[in-house]
């Protein structure tokens, strides 16, 4: 076995500030390792939000990201960590990337060339190391990743959060960024996710719209790596011309949620995660909808406890938080 | 910070959209309005001069740039799908999936004789700052302006001037240095409407801008000083702003560098304004 594998919610996904508070402290109560709040131009303020979520906790760490270095610049990102380390101290982590190309030109910003953005995105980071490093702020910087020019840069960062699900999407991506399970950075699975005991439909339509977020962000590359070219790329069209992923849903296979997405159920979890362990992944991240409800939380909380016993009983995962199970 | 502060109103002024992508301004104000609910103004404005220069920026048509960023705003906090192909932004279909819980009130932080209409047309508040002779003008053009739409009641004028409690020889010539940046960073426009001519400061906004402020507050005259700052012991401060409330201003923001100590500085001058 690999190191310890750490657990994360993420937030900041269709819900209104009060309840990512309330579900951020439900998560820190539960025991999740981290809260990862998350920054996308058509929703709330990641920054702002992260605050908020720092002010109602007081030991979960938490991820600000994928913060877009083609929508802030360097200092901008700079300002914003030094800021939060200035009100709460060490909590907190950075995932940069390119962002969602589709998203970006939604709000004007259109993505280089390849070849061009890398050298931007490594700059980026760079140049925020460097102004944290001057300013006494320590923090771990993760590389958001899914399509092969932002994977090649991989091994420049602390750690790397792969938009994949699927255990041989996650390999295919390990392998060609040249990582190893035993050094290097370390590589986590940021992925929409629905963990459950019993299945909510309106909930598993969520997923589903989730993974459809995901699909149509996924490079022609590495749609056709996995054969699944023909079965996303034409819809992308029909995405481009609505304003919402939902209107579009209905052309979507189903599928899409069992290929861009952790959803199952809590007996499923432990083969999942073992698999996930097996190829050196350190941190899952449950998206949406894993958030939905106070309920969905404590659901994947108990998946988690009872994941780990069966996965490694000798050194089950211990829960930081008050509620027992 | 306004987490730690639940009574009191908060605005940040100001923020610009040649800075920062119109949807980021509107989200973040959205998140900063649900943690301060009722309590959140958000200002706008262009930028200071230098620090769009420093940052590379240009802003060629400010008056278009800040009239556009105000529609757009309440447009995608109405909940719209907005495409916009302006000269400012550039928006296709785009949906907010996060809306605020109540209007959320936006204060121009403007200066010239254009910008100034503007605010008083579209905005539903102005933040003001420059020398009194200045803001004299300044506060008539806009009221006039939001009267003519007829929300001269609703519409609120803020000024926000550098403001130090002096206690000691050394802390004139911090004033100096604090009004050697104000000068730096103001149009001509403005330095006519207020009388100043551009020759007063033409050495200290080259200074500025070849050295450093420090040795551009070296040319810093005592009637500039007093133009571009209020500075004084703690009554002397006080009558600048009730002045400034005749001339109709309805908030006054304290702003840097207060004094040293702070908070000393501060309390005094609020003392002072309660008891006068």
């Amino acid at each position: 076995m690999g190191k310890r594998l750490t657990f994360g919610l993420g937030v900041n996904a269709n819900e209104a500030l009060k309840e990512i508070v309330e579900k951020s402290a439900a998560a820190e109560a539960l025991g999740l390792d981290y809260v990862w709040v998350a920054d996308s131009p058509v929703q709330l303020y990641g920054p702002a939000v992260a605050s908020a979520v720092a002010s109602a906790t007081s030991k979960v760490r938490i991820g600000l990201g994928l913060m877009s270095a083609l929508l802030y610049t360097p200092e901008q990102i700079a300002r914003v960590m030094k800021s939060l380390w200035d009100a709460y101290g060490n909590r907190f982590e950075l995932c940069i990337g390119a962002g969602d190309k589709r998203q970006l030109r939604r709000v004007g910003v259109h993505m280089s060339p390849v070849e061009n953005l890398a050298p931007k995105i490594l700059g980026a980071k760079e140049r925020i190391q460097s102004i944290l490093h001057d300013t006494g702020v320590v923090t771990r910087i993760w590389l958001g990743a899914q399509g092969p020019a932002m994977l090649r840069l991989a091994r420049e960062f602390d750690g790397v959060l792969l938009n994949y699900s699927r255990p041989n999407m996650i390999r295919w991506a390990i392998k060609f960024a040249g990582l190893r399970k035993t050094r290097g950075p370390e590589m986590g699975v940021y992925a929409p996710a629905y963990v459950h005991f019993k299945p909510e439909s309106e909930i598993l339509e969520l997923a589903k719209a989730s993974s459809a977020v995901v699909a149509l962000g996924t490079s022609a590359r590495v749609l056709r790596q996995f054969e699944m070219y023909d079965k996303y790329y034409e819809i992308r069209k029909a995405a481009d011309m609505s304003p919402t992923v939902e209107a579009i849903l209905g052309e979507l296979p189903n599928e899409v949620v069992e290929d861009f997405s952790v959803t199952m159920t809590a007996t499923e979890l432990p083969s999942y995660l073992a698999q996930l362990e097996n190829l050196g992944v350190t941190h899952v991240v449950f998206g949406y909808p894993q958030n939905y409800s106070t309920k969905t939380v404590k659901d994947l909380a108990i998946a988690l406890r009872l994941a780990s016993r069966k996965m490694q009983p000798e050194r089950a995962w211990k829960s930081r938080g008050r509620h027992k199970t | 910070m306004m987490l730690r502060i639940p009574d009191k109103k908060v605005g940040i002024g100001v923020t610009s959209p040649a800075v920062h992508n119109i949807t980021t301004i509107a989200r973040a104000a959205v998140t900063l309005s649900g943690i301060t609910p009722r309590r959140f103004r958000l200002g706008l404005g262009v930028g200071g001069l230098q620090d769009l220069s420093k940052l590379g920026v240009t802003s060629e048509r400010p008056v278009g740039m800040l009239r556009d960023a105000v529609r757009c705003l309440r447009r995608i906090w109405a909940g719209e799908t907005l495409t916009v192909e302006g000269e400012s932004f550039e928006l296709q279909r785009y949906f907010a999936r996060y809306q605020p819980r109540y209007r959320i009130p936006i204060y121009l932080g403007v200066r010239g004789p254009k910008l100034l209409r503007l605010a008083g047309r579209i905005a539903d508040g102005v933040l003001l700052s420059g020398p009194v002779s200045y803001l004299k003008k300044a506060i008539s053009m806009v009221r006039s302006e939001a009267a003519e739409r007829g929300t001269r009641s609703d519409f609120r004028v803020v000024v926000w001037t550098p403001t130090l409690v002096m206690r000691r020889k050394s802390d004139r010539g911090r004033a100096k240095v604090v009004a050697a940046t104000v000068i730096a960073d103001t149009p001509l426009p403005v330095l006519q409407m207020a009388g100043v001519s551009d020759d007063a400061v033409h050495i200290i906004k080259r200074l500025a801008r070849e050295s450093d402020y420090k040795t551009a507050s070296d040319h810093v005259t005592d009637v500039l000083l007093d133009s571009f700052t209020i500075s004084g012991n703690p009554e002397q401060i006080t009558e600048v702003f009730q002045s400034l409330e005749e001339l109709g201003a309805d908030e006054i923001v304290f702003g840097p560098p207060y004094g040293h100590p702070v908070l000393r500085s501060v309390n005094e001058v609020v003392e002072a304004w309660e008891s006068a």
